[in-house]
């Protein structure tokens, strides 16, 4: 996809507001996460198949695309919910041991999060390799580097206590429902 | 301007070790979403927040110095991240007005 002769610089484009919404079914548990355009976040419970989800939270966020400023090729990140830092919980975690390793090195890993109809999946490599390679044109401070990997790296989506870029507690600027 | 002579000038309470990376324009916003979406490398960020996320936000966009205003006690897991990814970070008694209009005497702009 984005693996052709241009030597791409990103930007970001279609820059949009919203909510990150999650929401658990009261009988099984299960989670669902979902980006809300709406000016307040959805809390209506609802039933979906066997599952009855109920809103948990949400937190201001925004999401984009990048297009590459050459070329004006655009890659759009509708699945991508945030980006996360490893918080150093789990030695065992795949996404602890790559953080610590690249930190020796001055490279920053962020876990890119991303949701499909409700449910995580990882972005593609070359998204990926997108997001990477902008965050990392941005900076200024030599040597250092970003790099973005899947959020499947983390052991447990349950268990780590990583929490993703996101304005949580801003509740009090957007009207209620 | 490097951070050192912004806090200088600021008369900023240093809560980490500062560097002498130069600092260029500012950026003020309390969002994080914000500050990745519009911060650029080289900004002094002003905020009055002070989760730890605050400084995994600044680490992306190479801001290299925030300020937390308004006297806010900065938790200490915060600062441990910012010494861990070398961005320098300040509280102050000032608010948020008071800190941008003494940036701007200082010769700091917005950024662009």
């Amino acid at each position: 996809m984005v693996r052709d002769k241009c030597r791409h610089l990103w930007n970001k484009t279609n820059l949009r507001d919203g909510f990150i919404v999650t929401e658990n079914c009261y009988h099984c548990n299960k989670t669902r996460v979902y980006f809300s355009y709406e000016d307040a976040p959805p809390k209506d419970e609802y039933k979906e198949g066997e599952h009855y989800f109920n809103y948990a939270g949400s937190a201001q966020s925004m999401k984009f695309d990048l297009e590459c400023e050459k070329c004006k090729t655009i890659v759009t990140f509708e699945e991508r919910m945030g980006l996360m830092q490893c918080a150093g919980c789990d030695e065992s975690c795949h996404l602890n041991i790559l953080s610590k390793i690249c930190e020796g090195q001055n490279i920053w890993v962020y876990a890119a999060l991303a949701y499909k109809a409700g449910e995580e999946i990882d972005l593609s490599v070359d998204k990926l390799d997108v997001l990477t390679s902008h965050f990392t044109s941005r900076l200024r401070t030599p040597g250092k580097k970003i790099l973005v990997v899947p959020g499947s790296l983390r052991k447990s989506p349950h268990t780590c206590r990583g929490e993703m870029l996101r304005d949580v507690g801003m509740l009090s600027l957007t009207p209620e429902t | 301007m490097t951070v050192k002579e912004l806090q200088s000038k600021l008369k900023l309470n240093a809560l980490n070790e500062v560097g002498d990376t130069e600092v260029d324009g500012a950026f003020v916003s309390d969002m994080l979403s914000d500050v990745m979406a519009g911060a650029k490398a080289g900004n002094v960020w002003v905020t009055v927040q002070t989760h730890k996320n605050i400084v995994a936000a600044a680490n992306l966009v190479d801001v290299p110095a925030i300020i937390v205003v308004r006297g806010k006690k900065v938790p200490e897991d915060t600062v441990q991240m910012a010494d861990r990814v070398g961005v320098a970070l300040f509280n102050t008694d000032l608010d948020t007005f008071q800190v941008a209009v003494k940036l701007f005497e200082a010769g700091v702009k917005p950024t662009a």
